[in-house]
């Protein structure tokens, strides 16, 4: 854990969506419940699908762990990992819903 | 034997060639099991341009982020689960893909979701 490689830009990348949304794309989507229910979802695939990407007996993909923070959990799966799928997702989810506000 | 601490032997104890597809294989996986999810409300498939300039706009910077830290080697992937078909700067196909394939699923989850949260209000 030295030069945070991973952690810095996942966090960068959820801070960076937030912006989005409360300064440009103005959809409310982090308002609808439909929103949270979905990510809820996302999340309970992201542990199995990540976990079998990340899992150290046989990964698929390997970090190197002087650039995370070296927390694991659940399974193998790096932390960094929840804040880097937040933001792809939800970064997808708002530009589809500002496309039906732009409408 | 090979234990969980010991990833090459593990590996190795497998046959080598199937492996290759187990990255592509789990990205198949989450389109088949989403699939169902078209058929609640105004789709996702059924709107190819939407959902087009939702992921491809995404997918850019995401893929310059994995060209950058494979670059810096922050993360690698492993040989023995991807095809080996690269697109410049040493991003794995398996990897373009996952930037299509997890939103377009996270975007049928959303649909699915609204819509019958939707119906619900209805009743």
């Amino acid at each position: 854990m030295t030069g945070l490689g991973y952690t810095v830009p996942a966090i960068a990348s959820v801070l960076t969506v937030f912006a989005l949304e409360f300064a440009v794309l103005h959809t409310g989507l982090l308002r609808q419940p439909a929103y949270w229910l979905s990510m809820v979802i996302v999340l309970g695939f992201q542990v199995p699908v990540d976990g079998w990407l990340t899992k150290r007996s046989a990964p698929i993909v390997i970090y190197n762990e002087r650039q995370t923070s070296g927390v694991r959990f659940p399974c193998d799966i790096p932390i960094e990992d929840f804040l880097f799928g937040f933001a792809l997702v939800t970064a997808v989810l708002l530009v589809w819903e500002r496309q039906r506000a732009s409408r | 034997m090979a234990g969980p601490d010991h990833p090459s032997r593990a590996a190795e104890a497998r046959c080598g060639v199937t492996d290759w597809w187990q990255y592509l294989i789990l990205l198949g996986l989450c389109l088949a099991i989403t699939a169902p999810l078209e058929l609640f409300g105004a789709g996702v498939y059924r709107q190819p341009r939407r959902l087009a300039r939702a992921v491809v706009p995404v997918a850019v910077p995401f893929l310059v982020w994995d060209a950058v830290a494979i670059a810096a080697r922050v993360w690698t992937y492993n040989d023995e689960y991807i095809t080996g078909i690269h697109i410049p700067f040493g991003v794995p196909v398996e990897e373009v893909l996952f930037f299509l394939v997890i939103p377009v699923c996270a975007l049928l989850t959303y649909n699915a979701v609204t819509a019958i949260l939707d119906r619900s209000r209805r009743r």
